[in-house]
């Protein structure tokens, strides 16, 4: 299907974009640090540093779910077979998609509401809002497009992605790498 | 009666969510959103938002990706190899010999990772082959390396304290300062059960290695001393109050680059991998870390955690009794959920129970961490299983009962942290009182 092919590229661009966010961190926190042993206060680089943080959490949901990053308990899912095996999977991405669009909406909401009033963050960086928090509603529906496209998928094909390798754990991002 | 019926209907919604599959960030959404539709009129999404977008953007949460980058980053260097070379020679005379490379080991890379299963692929990747070479009992080999293993989430830099501490607020580098000694202790005891059973089964264990002169150790060691070095510059940064844990952890990510540049493993490709890795774990983390914010939100609104809590405050039960009903609830919790679930989903309702039963709070932390540890090596889900279930090719039962005796030496642990809660307390304590 060309659409998927479109999404996995999307869906890799936005991976690519969580990493750059993370080496942002990274040489944000190294500014900051470097800056204290100058003795020179640059403002608002925590800030940034978390806005950085929101942007990569959010832009790389899509990306790790479709490595088959994020954890669920797959208990009874793993012991069921064919038909069943299958009605389960589609509750679960049909689920995932109602709330995934519902967290979007509301991401997208809260933008529009920090842009119509204005507002601006508490700390020293006086960064108007709606910029720092674009990327989490951004990435949130990107998030909600992709479980809503694995869930159309699964639906109308009646496949689903196998992923008995019960190896999907915290921390285990070396292990499971399938996508990139 | 209204409020117990709607208790029942939001428990149900929680197990339905998780039980079935849905992945547990947004299985901990949907219950959330659950809770604030039955118990308030206040609108939810909006408040979900705010909640989640203050926790997504804290400073504190930095740390997280960053350690687990620079974690990411020394997997893909040649360190297994380098701490199986360095280790061996020193460990040939002790009772259970090359057996304690693989505590050791563990807990070596547990103070540059703050994942279980990556440890254990890192150990056992040289490790098990090697020592099978040998003929160490096969059940030992495996037993103590998915016991070692949990190490990785004790001894900081631990994801699992981190999440604990972003959840209840509680300082980070207070929480690495409280993991250290019990982490070592821990290593201790696994150390102890594995001296204990070779000395008590001789018969099965292998003649030691060929001796190896005292320089000729130390030269196979020297490859280990940029990694110790690294450890010892995050933490004593941390420990010393030079840097905060984020600060740390940056510096942490310098050090991996440079090592593995210096061992010729850093190219375009494992660099991308590393942090690719890294932004994947992250995300899941933050999502379910997001989820339990606007859970804990959400509680606070059902008024469950603090009925809870009363309800404990009025069975009058000592503190010891609180926690042995504790540790039986985590460990059967831990059976079907991962560790960082378990902490945020459970710390949403327990908080207020376990500040008013008068815990010390990074105290509890540790405690915490050692039960969710068990999980790891419990069936039906134990990742160190999986990994090791991976790795040999032994069924999972047969692994589990492997690491059944350091299972109770993580008991012993719980027991040691309980009786003497300085083993956690006292270095945050001493480090915090000093000027």
């Amino acid at each position: 299907m060309v659409l998927t092919r479109f999404l996995d590229v999307l869906f890799r661009a936005c991976g690519a974009v969580a990493a750059v966010c993370l080496v942002a961190i990274a040489v944000l926190v190294l500014t900051s640090i470097l800056g204290r042993l100058l003795g020179v206060y640059i403002a608002g680089l925590n800030a940034y540093a978390g806005y950085m943080m929101a942007a990569s959490s959010f832009f790389a949901l899509a990306y790790a779910f479709r490595r088959g990053g994020h954890i669920r308990v797959n208990l009874l899912l793993t012991r069921l077979r064919g038909k069943a095996r299958w009605a389960l999977e589609v509750w679960c991405l049909g689920v995932a998609s109602g709330l995934t669009v519902y967290l979007a909406w509301f991401c997208i909401r809260m933008v529009s509401v920090s842009l119509d009033f204005g507002d601006v963050s508490e700390g020293p960086d006086a960064t108007p809002l709606w910029i720092a928090q674009l990327p989490m509603a951004i990435g949130s529906t990107i998030f909600a497009l992709c479980l809503i496209e694995s869930f159309l998928v699964a639906l109308l094909t009646g496949r689903v992605e196998q992923d008995d390798g019960e190896s999907v754990g915290p921390g285990h991002g070396p292990d499971n790498g399938q996508g990139a | 009666m209204e409020q117990l019926l709607l208790t029942g209907v939001f428990l149900t919604v929680l197990f339905a969510l998780l039980g079935s599959g849905v992945w547990v960030g947004i299985s901990l959404i949907g219950v959330a959103l659950c809770g604030m539709e039955l118990f308030t009129s206040r609108p939810a999404g909006d408040a979900m938002v705010t909640t989640m977008w203050a926790q997504a953007s804290s400073w504190t949460l930095t740390a997280l990706p960053l350690f687990i980058w620079m974690g990411e980053i020394l997997f893909r260097t040649r360190l297994s190899e380098n701490l199986f070379r360095g280790l061996a020679p020193w460990m040939r005379s002790l009772p259970g010999g090359l057996l304690h490379v693989n505590v050791l080991g563990c807990a070596i890379f547990a103070a540059i990772s703050g994942s279980s299963a990556a440890t254990v692929v890192t150990v056992g990747k040289m490790a098990i082959p090697e020592l099978q070479r040998r003929r160490y009992p096969e059940r030992l080999i495996i037993g103590s390396l998915a016991g070692a293993g949990t190490l990785g989430l004790l001894i900081p830099p631990s994801i699992i304290l981190i999440v604990y501490g972003v959840t209840v607020n509680q300082s980070i580098d207070q929480l690495f300062m409280a993991g250290v000694f019990p982490g070592m202790m821990l290593a201790v005891l696994f150390m102890g059960y594995i001296a204990f059973w070779s000395l008590t089964h001789r018969d099965q264990m292998p003649p030691p290695d060929a001796r190896v002169s005292f320089w000729r150790r130390l030269g196979e060691s020297t490859q280990l001393i940029p990694v110790l070095l690294l450890i010892l510059a995050v933490l004593g940064s941390i420990y010393f109050g030079f840097a905060t844990a984020t600060e740390a952890a940056a510096l942490g990510v310098v050090g991996a680059l440079v090592i593995s540049a210096a061992q010729k493993s850093l190219n375009w490709k494992s660099f991308k991998e590393s942090l690719m890795g890294a932004a994947v774990t992250s995300a899941m983390i933050a999502l379910i870390l997001a989820g339990a914010a606007f859970l804990t939100l959400a509680m606070g609104f059902t008024q469950l955690p603090r009925n809870l809590a009363g309800w404990i405050g009025s069975l009058e039960l000592t503190p010891l009794m609180l926690i042995v009903a504790l540790t039986v609830f985590y460990i059967i919790l831990g059976c079907f959920l991962d560790g960082i679930s378990a902490v945020v989903l459970t710390m949403a309702v327990i908080e207020p129970m376990v500040q008013q039963a008068g815990f010390d709070m990074i105290w509890f932390g540790i405690y915490l961490v050692i039960v969710v540890e068990m999980a790891q090596i419990t069936p039906p889900i134990g990742f160190n299983l999986f990994v090791l279930q991976g790795m040999t090719g032994h069924d999972m039962g047969y692994i589990a009962r492997a690491a059944l005796p350091l299972f109770c030496m993580m008991i012993l642990a719980v027991v040691l942290v309980v009786a003497f809660p300085e083993i956690a307390t006292w270095l945050p304590e001493t480090l915090r009182s000093r000027p």
